[in-house]
């Protein structure tokens, strides 16, 4: 493959480009799921492609193409060359600038277990099943929807400066939903072993079993729930939840290409522009949010990155102050940086690499503090888990979150169970509302795969990790009456 | 693509499988893009891609495979995969064995491929696109957007002798204008790129961009709204697909649960599917060969049908409908500024942005407005203000509808045909820092 990628750079430097990658993607994907009593569905796709990315003339061309024929090969990188010299109708002032990064030529693979491909369909199945069966026990459960996921992605990387890299990255991903319904309505919980790039020894550690029973119980328990309240509480906030609360106001608001407008014309820009940078309270001094794209198990994880920078980990935000952002080779020098901090990737062998969120998370506490604890220092608070409802504006700023599970907490005490709860902030006054974060004992990874950005659009994996965390005064209910 | 070489694939397929039943689908897809991003061209694509998908079944067990490579070899490997899947997946009590031959003839007459489309070069998109940046730059503004083109081509084939094909060509550009305090945005999709003028949607744009700069603080609270297309689009979608799966309303578990022949809506609320209208034409068939027809979801405020899938059909004793392959809101033909002017106060929204469930039982969604927020007083737009988030119920929203516009080609999935609407007491929960 190595071979196909250099042809594919041979062709294009010949024809006038200045710098050129060619990726060679294999990916694989299977799907297995889950509906009540029954197997609806078994998927298993594979996909392999090429796509050559170039500067000609100060500007960009992207081609890619399912052929990895010589034909083929040459046509996509003498394609990618013509519309870059047509992006030079109308390239950025002095053209692309392309920060260094030293050659790297070497080989990354995910640690796997047991590589979950071969792992008969039929004992996916009947996991599935058994979980499913154990649901829809409990009384008031009328449904029980799972799947298993896994993705495998081969990629081999080449640029023109050298740079020669192969990774093979596999990721296990198994959750399933109980949903409870009366005569008024529906509500749902749900459990999983979350994205994680591991094996099937991952899916096979998670108590999806075990757990079956409480989660049909709790599905049930959240109808007869309080209804939310409204006004302000302490949110005292699970990880499983906190990850798609950082994900959203705090991963996507430090992607340097948002923050430059690079993205204003589908996902938005950012609050935290670089006129900031070492200067915006993003919140309080507890806050430290940290990058880490060499984090064992991080979908992010992959050696390097699509502009074929080294996996890196560093600080965005310290002591509750902005001070980095996530960047790429083309972005890194508006905010004086000489290297990327490597957050560049795409999708596919078709797309595009653009400046996607790394694994991000929020630093454990630094004074030993457990969930019981900080519960127990709570006088009038609401406790949430698990990912629901979530809509932030485009620049960052005013987000609404809701949750999959939520208890009252009443004077130091985990009390009665809210059917629903909404919270409203804008993201520097929630953050900086933070008064207190569990130690490194508490600190998990949650994996989010389904991370949409771009134009034409791409779906990206990263992971974000964190301790339980308080949040003081938020407002709630504002969304639930 | 050719017909001839899509079915010649299914053909292959059809012949190495061996199985009770196999149904086969063949795509090709080349997609063309060029983004600007202020002011300058960030990117510029053209992808080809192709992908074959089997699905074999003995008695009611099934299992699917897919791949991209279209090889000889392939084509073996990926039936042997998915005969090997279906012979380990538990029987499925809800299988259903592929549709007969003569389905074919229940399929509309749809149009939806032009040509000329794909003719557009990247030197096409990037004079269009340079032209409009210089423009913009002259009146001290920042264009943002994509202008791009697509062409799709599909054939099915199962074991039952059914056979369709369809191909379609789209063409969509969307534009934000910046200006140093407030934004503009609009949008034009067509199956025909000559119909795209991206230099009028680029003007439309910076048309809004300019009213919204310098936006000012308005307190939450309910607002009669006028919603541009885009608006409606933007939220339709959260009416269509979160509630009308006919399998979880009749278990419960949606919005609709025992509505079905109910007035739910406002009158004036007629929500159908046309896979032949050429304003925004649907595939004419369903992935597993069903027809697509013509239907109303809604009419006159009535929940006239929900989406059927073939099993659910057969066990309630109704048509199958598959989901809609097109969406299509009808109008009445108030215009915008008969709205603004019918208006004693309230809101002008562009457009929509992350729209969320809240619940979905209620149906309650949440989500901000975006690219031009402005305040109407006694028939005027008097000042831009900043942009707002709501939280609402679709039933109440859809049942205080007041005046309907002309439909037009809107929204960011692919579009539906939708008029402006203007609504009553509409819901804003809070405000954010920016026009």
């Amino acid at each position: 493959m190595n071979e196909l990628c250099l042809r594919a750079i041979g062709v294009a430097r010949r024809r006038g480009a200045t710098y050129a990658d060619a990726r060679i993607v294999a990916l694989r994907h299977q799907y297995v799921m889950v509906e009540d009593r029954r197997i609806p569905s078994v998927q298993d796709s594979d996909s392999l492609g090429l796509g050559v990315r170039v500067i000609a003339g100060g500007a960009w061309g992207f081609a890619a193409s399912a052929s990895l024929t010589k034909a083929a090969i040459e046509r996509t990188a003498a394609q990618a060359v013509e519309i870059a010299r047509a992006s030079g109708l109308a390239k950025a002032p002095g053209g692309v600038r392309w920060a260094k990064e030293p050659v790297h030529v070497a080989v990354f693979r995910t640690p796997v277990g047991r590589d979950p491909f071969p792992v008969p369909v039929a004992e996916k199945a009947d996991l599935l099943l058994a979980v499913s069966r154990e649901v829809l026990k409990v009384r008031g459960v009328r449904k029980c929807h799972g799947y298993m996921q896994f993705q495998g992605e081969h990629r081999w990387l080449a640029t023109s400066e050298g740079t020669i890299v192969e990774s093979e990255t596999i990721t296990s991903h198994a959750t399933y939903t109980a949903t409870a319904v009366d005569g008024t309505t529906a509500k749902t919980r749900t459990f999983e072993a979350h994205p994680a790039n591991a094996g099937w020894e991952h899916v096979a550690a998670t108590p999806l079993l075990g757990e079956a029973r409480r989660v049909g119980e709790q599905a049930v328990a959240k109808l007869k729930g309080k209804a939310c309240p409204v006004g302000r509480r302490d949110l005292v906030l699970h990880p499983s939840h906190l990850a798609l609360t950082m994900h959203e106001s705090i991963g996507h608001a430090t992607e340097l290409d948002r923050v430059l407008g690079m993205e204003e014309s589908l996902a938005g820009s950012s609050f935290a522009t670089i006129d900031k940078l070492g200067k915006l309270r993003y919140g309080s001094p507890l806050m430290n949010i940290v990058c880490d794209n060499t984090m064992p198990h991080g979908l992010a994880t992959r050696g390097w990155d699509d502009d074929g920078v080294e996996g890196q980990r560093w600080p965005v935000i310290q002591n509750g102050i902005l001070i980095d952002y996530q960047t790429g080779r083309e972005v890194c020098h508006r905010i004086g940086a000489a290297r990327s901090r490597g957050s560049c990737r795409a999708d596919s062998w078709s797309s595009i690499p653009i400046i996607r969120q790394s694994n991000i998370g929020l630093e454990p506490g630094r004074a030993p503090l457990s969930l019981d604890e900080l519960i127990a220092d709570t006088r009038d608070g609401i406790y949430i888990e698990g990912m629901g409802s979530f809509s932030i504006d485009q620049k960052r700023q005013n987000f609404q979150f809701g949750g999959d599970c939520f208890w009252e907490i009443r004077n130091g005490k985990k009390g009665a169970m809210y059917k629903d709860v909404t919270y409203q902030a804008i993201t520097t006054e929630f953050w900086g509302a933070m008064d207190a974060v569990c130690d490194a004992r508490f600190w998990q990874p949650y994996g989010v795969n389904n991370c949409g950005k771009g134009d034409p659009m791409q779906v990206a994996r990263m992971t974000h990790g964190s301790a339980p965390a308080r949040f003081r005064k938020i407002r709630v209910g504002a969304g639930t009456r | 693509m050719t017909r001839t070489q899509a079915f010649g694939i299914i053909r292959k397929v059809l012949k190495i499988a061996k199985a009770d039943a196999v149904s086969a689908g063949v795509r090709a897809d080349t997609n063309a893009s060029t983004r600007i991003a202020d002011n300058a061209i960030t990117q510029n694509v053209r992808t080809e891609s192709q992908g074959l998908w089997v699905e074999v079944a003995y008695g009611k067990r099934s299992g699917g495979a897919s791949t991209n490579d279209l090889g000889d070899a392939s084509l073996r490997a990926v039936v042997a995969r998915a005969q090997q899947i279906a012979k380990v997946t538990p029987p499925d009590p809800e299988y259903m064995p592929p549709l007969p031959g003569a389905e074919a003839k229940r399929y509309p007459v749809v149009s939806a491929f032009v040509p000329a489309t794909l003719a557009q070069t990247p030197m096409d998109r990037a004079r269009v696109l340079a032209s409009a940046a210089a423009g913009v730059r002259r009146r001290r503004l920042r264009l943002s957007g994509a202008w791009s083109t697509s062409g799709t081509w599909s054939a099915f084939g199962n074991s039952k002798g059914l056979r369709a094909w369809h191909r379609l060509t789209y063409a969509e550009a969307h534009m934000t204008v910046l200006g140093p305090a407030g934004s503009g945005w609009a949008q034009a999709i067509s199956t025909d790129a000559g119909e795209v003028d991206v230099a009028a949607v680029v003007a439309e744009a910076a048309g809004i961009a300019v009213r919204a700069q310098h936006a000012v603080d308005l307190p939450a609270g309910k607002y009669d709204v006028i919603m541009r297309p885009a608006a409606v689009a933007d939220i339709l979608g959260f009416v269509l697909w979160g509630g009308f799966d006919a399998k979880a309303t009749d278990e419960r578990r949606t919005f609709l649960r025992g509505k079905l022949g109910r007035k739910v809506f406002g009158d004036n609320i007629n929500l159908r599917t046309d896979p032949g209208d050429p304003r925004c034409p649907g595939w004419p068939f369903h992935g597993d060969g069903l027809a697509a027809k013509p239907r109303f979801w809604i009419r006159n405020g009535v929940v006239e049908n929900l989406i059927y899938s073939r099993y659910w059909a057969k066990k309630k004793r109704k048509a199958p409908t598959g989901w809609p392959t097109n969406t299509i809101l009808d109008g009445q033909g108030t215009s915008v500024d008969d709205m603004i002017a019918s208006t004693k106060r309230g809101l002008l929204i562009t457009r929509f942005w992350y729209i969320r469930d809240v619940d979905p039982m209620a149906p309650t969604v949440t989500g901000m407005t975006r690219d031009g927020l402005f305040l109407v007083e006694n028939g005027r737009i008097v000042k831009p203000v900043k942009q707002m988030r709501f939280n609402e119920n679709l039933v109440g929203v859809f049942s205080r509808v007041e005046a309907l516009g002309v439909p037009v080609v809107s929204g960011e999935w692919g579009g539906m045909v939708v008029p402006p609407l203007k609504v009553r007491d509409f819901t804003f929960t809070s405000t954010t820092r920016f026009g």
